[in-house]
């Protein structure tokens, strides 16, 4: 008899959730920006990835044309040891994304996981996970890395990767505590809790849900910010070694006053490729906040 | 009040141990014997009692435990220990860069203050006017170009086009004024530091002062007939400068960092490029007295961010 009805109810919630859906994406639609900064990440990681795909060649160096300005065979001319930079900044570009991708996900799983824990539970175990994150935010965080650096004493891909993800937790921690304080005094949860559900199932698949949407925004914003702090520490010297190409590093080569004032290229095709990422993603980002979390614009 | 500004102060305490605790057996950690940067190689095979000697004299041979202890106390008595790589004395060092590095962040950010919440509060007064929409590219610029890319393009345009300013160091051998000097030196590092501080202050000012001139004491005063640069300077500037304080000296750990990256683009000799060149030569002695300072100044700023807060906010001081 209850039959008929839950199904249809079931069908009414399934079909407002693809309206909603279908809202959502109209609305994105609309900020011409957003719909900038995606299109102009998917090529840029397309491109990226199609070079990868086909083995672009950008190790060796074409001793006979160092320093070379864009021409016809470089469309985006040579480096100082005469590797053509169309081919490093492709392969480049698939480095930094991995590294801004990896990482801001990486960081907002254990971010989001230490914030449900130290939010739902409260007590002593929230006060000792916030003074660690505490002492990790006294320091600033490019100088966290820079003596992690020190620390592990190589510079290595997996090694950058790691220092990351362990500076980078602190920001969705502080979000995601702050909301499950808050949601954990709701009714449903009330509800839950005196069903006897097991306590990680209502944290991770009664409240977190109910969490994801500033979760999704600061980990795409997060992107651009690791992308941007392994080009800082690239250009400084401390990122990943030089037979690694990532963004940064290429333009680590700008450091020297005769490349910033004669070979222009060098410095601006990489530089360019950092910038339109970063920009694309933050107007994606913006576009992502609108439409998931209006309360936050 | 009193109490709370102690119990900050005390919590200071632990939190700093605990850093150089971290500091100081992470970098052991990583094996580095001092030893082989004194001496040569041959000094090393030829003469093992002489090397256990000197061990024994460096407290090389007390356990870790003692020679943190002893590295505490010594950095109490403002004896910071030599350079590994070239012998000389930190805190010496330290005494002339450190300067440089707080001018350098200093001027940045008070003029990123000045910049930011100026243009912050006109865009919000003058909503969609020529300089909003200014201060919005800037904004989006200022957030997705890096750093040392905005001091390379500086530097190509005013030190190699137009020549106006040195691209490099922080003094001239051959200076007459020392002013000026100055000046030159610090134009383009301080510049590159402040568009990255204005691009997040600019946006922030922005949507608070509108949020205040949005509210309803401001309709109020405006009611009343008071002017309107007195209702913008003395209701709304007043309130809406709480917040935009607070989260300029939130940005103080991003400025430090940024000095770190603005230092090794310029080549300018203050504690970030210290910090860089250490760990790069290994020397680990520089490593961690730079990182215990950077850590010490970062805990003193957020000690002023909670009292300044508590100042303005009693809700604050009553939460705790």
């Amino acid at each position: 008899m209850s039959n008929p009805n839950a199904a249809s109810i079931k069908e009414q919630n399934k079909s407002a959730a693809s309206s909603l859906l279908k809202k959502n994406i109209r609305k994105f639609l609309n900020n011409k920006l957003a719909v900038f900064g995606l299109v102009v990440v998917v090529v840029m990681t397309l491109a990226c990835i199609i070079g990868a795909v086909m083995g672009v060649d950008y190790a060796t160096p074409d001793l006979t044309n160092m320093k070379a300005a864009p021409e016809a065979g470089h469309i985006f001319g040579t480096d100082t040891i005469g590797r053509d930079l169309l081919a490093r900044v492709l392969i480049g570009g698939c480095y930094s994304i991995l590294i801004g991708v990896f990482c801001a996900v990486l960081s907002s799983v254990i971010g989001a996981a230490l914030g449900a824990i130290a939010g739902y539970f409260g007590g002593w175990v929230d006060s000792v996970i916030v003074r660690i994150s505490e002492i990790f935010q006294a320091f600033p965080q490019l100088v966290l890395v820079m003596m992690l650096v020190a620390i592990l004493n190589q510079r290595g891909l997996g090694n950058l990767l790691f220092i990351f993800v362990v500076t980078g937790w602190m920001t969705t921690f502080r979000m995601v505590r702050n909301e499950f304080m808050s949601l954990k005094n709701e009714t449903y949860v009330k509800v839950c809790e005196a069903f006897g559900m097991k306590r990680s199932n209502i944290m991770f698949k009664q409240i977190l849900p109910n969490v994801m949407s500033p979760i999704i925004v600061s980990t795409t914003t997060n992107v651009a910010f690791f992308i941007l702090q392994e080009a800082s520490l690239s250009f400084i010297g401390l990122g990943v070694a030089d037979s690694t190409p990532t963004w940064g590093n290429i333009l680590n080569a700008a450091k020297s006053v005769s490349v910033v004032t004669n070979q222009w290229w060098i410095w601006v095709f990489p530089g360019l490729a950092i910038s339109l990422f970063v920009l694309a993603i933050n107007f994606f980002g913006d576009g992502l906040r609108d439409v998931l979390d209006p309360k936050q614009q | 009040m009193l109490k709370f500004i102690l119990k900050k102060l005390l919590l200071m305490i632990p939190m700093l141990l605990v850093i150089s605790l971290i500091v100081f057996f992470g970098l052991q950690a990583t094996g580095i014997d001092p030893i082989n940067f004194m001496l040569s190689p041959e000094q090393l095979s030829a003469s093992p009692e002489v090397v256990e000697q000197l061990r024994e004299e460096l407290g090389l041979n007390d356990p870790l435990i003692v020679q943190y202890f002893n590295w505490l106390g010594n950095m109490l008595h403002g004896d910071f220990g030599y350079s590994i790589t070239d012998g000389t004395s930190i805190a010496s060092t330290l005494a002339v860069r450190m300067p440089y590095t707080l001018e350098l962040a200093g001027y940045s950010l008070v003029l990123s203050a000045i910049i930011g919440i100026g243009i912050g509060i006109i865009s919000a007064i003058r909503q969609n006017g020529i300089i909003d929409y200014i201060g919005r590219v800037l904004a989006v610029l200022g957030q997705a170009v890096p750093q040392f890319l905005v001091g390379i393009i500086l530097i190509q345009i005013f030190s190699i086009k137009l020549g106006i300013f040195p691209a490099a160091n922080r003094v001239s051998p051959d200076a007459t004024n020392a002013f000026v000097d100055a000046f030159m030196h610090l134009f383009l590092p301080v510049t590159t530091l402040t568009i990255g501080m204005v691009a997040v202050l600019m946006r922030y000012a922005r949507n608070t002062m509108l949020d205040v001139l949005n509210s309803d004491y401001i309709k109020t005063a405006r009611s009343k007939g008071i002017p309107e640069w007195k209702v913008y300077l003395k209701h709304g500037f007043r309130n809406a400068m709480k917040p935009v304080l607070v989260i300029l000296m939130f940005r103080i750990p991003t400025l430090i960092g940024g000095s770190v990256v603005v230092e090794s683009v310029f080549s300018y000799p203050g504690i970030g490029m210290t910090m860089t060149n250490a760990i790069v030569a290994n020397d680990y002695n520089v490593v961690m007295v730079t990182t215990l300072i950077i850590a010490a100044t970062m805990l003193v700023c957020s000690f002023m961010v909670d009292v300044l807060n508590a100042i303005m906010d009693p809700r604050v001081r009553l939460g705790e």
